[in-house]
């Protein structure tokens, strides 16, 4: 009898185990790493036939959540990281971000050699815990300018492409993520030296500080983003979902309007610039512009870019003032009524 | 590395729920000491270290095709007795015996570089899986206090169902007399949840990004279904608060006159700010958005006057190239 009931506990306990094995959510197969894939497609470099190779990039909830801390942490000054992750067919997935022991300056982040003892000593303690993916890119942020590579971007990416493929760069503007109320990042890969992009699709509009622009402009044309999408494992959404539980305080505790005043300060500036040359380039007569090139559509007037900056920055505004007016009426005409 | 603005969340709803769970689940192993005794931390928790845990737990689950317990340390800050938890790291570990050794020289090495980035965070303890602490915990425990003395232990069980609380609980640990001999005892530490606002915008995202991929919305109908959402939240928190002090008025459910006092301070908290400064200050605020609005419309304005004119020069150009240009195009 005691032999029967053992019997049953072992068959139980193996049914438990093989249905652990099987219980892996579809959503959690992103995470196991496969070597042999990862070095068939090592060996094949598909990315050396098409320069447009790579299409899309998955994000993991975490990789992005780190980046956005450290971009965050570093205030004004850029600050730049790793990516670790795969790839999969023609898209590349960012499965974990660590930082690097880089000083950037306001304007630029460059590693040195220091950084990159640093990041090969990383990778290799993260895959005796598990972590194997090898590095796949980069991040730096771009407090408050948008996110586009600069001329030092595109080259130190370009230089990354022709060694380190596959290799992608991610750009991020903690700033901007504050004041719109979502994540604003971007992810890039390089053309290569010389490569004409067949049809020049324009790319979203952003805003971009006058003192900038010149850098950006020159350069936008190197480069190319690829569509950007997140995923989480099981258990993060488990987790997030409860997280929320907890989290609602802060949605209405935080105030759009109070945490960003001199991000909002600083785009007012811009825009009053901006408006001053648009001006300027609107009393050396409009004919001439336009019948200079009237087919060319691509040359925005700058007119219009500085209308849509503005109309941006006093959506964001209004956003918070919303938000300040649902808790206005919500906390503090409580109990009016009665006294009046 | 200095721009990180805390913001102190919601104490009243995480005390009750972690307490009452460590409550239940300390008759199940004799490890864990008597519920009288206080913690003498306050802890608070960034959603990074949450998602570190529950990532580091899935890829082991992934490669290894089973469940294993996953172990980790844990680095932040601590300022007297208020321990704030920012970020963490993985641990190596082996298994000899069913026991687990923890690998010190890994530590280490993983501590000097995380000090080279964040410079300003320490060790404050470690991190493990599972649903409630045993023995096996507590040899751990012992070999983590040869790094640092008092560190507290964070425990996820990933195998809850349901969302209705966070299964993440603290502890830290005492040293007692039991049955005459010194026994490393664990105590349960309630903790709020840290956050900054760049955190904060990070978990909406990943929170929101599954619903919000369906087709393009207008940015105006997103943040208000944010603030909607909080507020929905809000509104169910105090129907919950009204349905109890009903009950007790029906007298279906005993007064407890801590939580009672606890309702009474709260409505009469409200109305939050009174006073004419505020007013005042609320009103400049609301002008100068309404100002920036105005600007905007006026630049908007302009735009599109002089999208106009020049329209109208293209069409009845006065030099005549209007007139060959028509041609080329109609």
């Amino acid at each position: 009898m005691a032999g029967k009931s053992s019997d049953v506990e072992m068959a139980q306990k193996t049914w438990e185990i093989e249905n652990n094995i099987e219980t892996i959510p579809a959503c959690d197969e992103i995470f196991r790493y496969d070597a042999q894939a990862h070095q068939a497609i090592l060996a094949a470099r598909p990315w050396d036939k098409d320069p447009h190779f790579f299409k899309d990039i998955q994000i993991s909830a975490l990789a992005l959540l780190k980046m956005v801390m450290h971009a965050r942490s570093g205030g004004p000054l850029e600050v730049m990281g790793l990516l670790l992750g795969k790839v999969i067919n023609n898209t590349m997935i960012v499965m974990d971000s660590f930082a690097l022991p880089v000083e950037g300056t306001e304007t630029r982040v460059n590693p040195q050699s220091q950084a990159y003892e640093y990041m090969a000593a990383y990778i290799e303690s993260a895959k005796e815990v598990g972590r194997l993916e090898n590095a796949i890119g980069w991040y730096h942020s771009h407090p408050g300018y948008g996110c586009w590579l600069s001329g030092i971007d595109v080259s130190t990416q370009m230089l990354n492409q022709n060694f380190q493929e596959p290799f992608v760069a991610i750009v991020v503007d903690p700033v901007r993520t504050v004041s719109a109320g979502k994540v604003c990042l971007g992810a890039f890969r390089t053309y290569p030296k010389g490569y004409k992009p067949p049809n020049e699709e324009p790319s979203e509009y952003q805003t971009i500080p006058l003192n900038k622009i010149e850098d950006f402009g020159v350069h936008c044309k190197q480069y190319y983003p690829l569509d950007v999408s997140y995923f989480k494992s099981a258990l993060d959404r488990k987790l997030l979902d409860s997280l929320w539980n907890k989290y609602w305080v802060n949605t209405l505790g935080s105030s759009g309007l109070l945490s960003n005043t001199d991000y909002t300060t600083g785009q007012i500036f811009d825009l009053s610039e901006k408006l001053e040359q648009s001006e300027a380039s609107l009393s050396r007569g409009p004919f001439l512009v336009t019948a200079l090139d009237p087919n060319e559509k691509r040359t925005e007037d700058r007119l219009t870019k500085a209308t849509r900056d503005c109309s941006r920055a006093s959506i964001e505004l209004i956003h918070g003032l919303m938000a300040q007016i649902a808790k206005d009426k919500l906390f503090n005409t409580v109990g009016m009524k009665s006294t009046n | 590395m200095s721009a990180c603005n805390q913001m102190e969340v919601d104490t009243e709803v995480n005390v009750s729920t972690s307490s009452s769970w460590s409550v239940a689940k300390q008759n199940q192993s004799g490890v864990m000491a008597a519920p009288t005794i206080m913690p003498s931390v306050t802890v608070s928790l960034h959603p990074l270290v949450i998602m570190n845990i529950s990532e580091h737990w899935t890829r082991i689950r992934a490669q290894e095709g089973f469940r294993q317990q996953v172990l980790g340390a844990l680095i932040g800050k601590q300022t007297g007795r208020n321990v704030e938890v920012m970020n963490s790291f993985e641990l190596k570990f082996e298994i000899v015996d069913g026991t687990i050794l923890v690998n010190q020289a890994y530590y280490t090495t993983k501590e000097e570089q995380f000090k080279q980035v964040f410079s300003d965070l320490d060790f404050l303890g470690w991190y493990t899986t599972g649903e409630a602490p045993t023995e096996k915990e507590i040899q751990v425990h012992k070999q983590i206090c040869q790094i640092n003395e008092c560190v507290i232990m964070l425990q996820l069980n990933p195998s809850i169902r349901g969302i209705d609380h966070l299964p993440v609980t603290l502890y830290e640990s005492i040293i007692d007399i039991v049955h005459g001999e010194a026994t490393t005892l664990f105590v349960p530490v309630t903790y709020t949840l840290a956050t900054e606002e760049a955190e904060r915008i990070g978990v909406d995202h990943v929170v929101r990004m599954s619903t919000n991929d369906i087709g393009e919305k207008s940015v105006v109908a997103e943040h208000l279904v944010t603030q909607y959402s909080a507020i929905k939240m809000l509104h169910s928190r105090v129907k919950v608060v009204l349905e109890y002090i009903k009950s007790v008025e029906n007298g279906t459910l005993q007064a407890n006159h801590d939580l009672l006092r606890e309702a009474y301070s709260l409505s009469h908290r409200l109305p939050v700010v009174q006073g004419s400064t505020f007013r005042e200050e609320y009103y400049t605020q609301s002008n100068d958005v309404a100002l920036i609005t105005y600007l905007g419309s006026l630049t908007k304005g302009c735009n599109e006057m002089n999208n106009l004119v020049n329209k109208f020069n293209v069409l009845y150009d006065r030099q005549g190239t209007g007139r060959r240009m028509r041609g080329l195009f109609f």
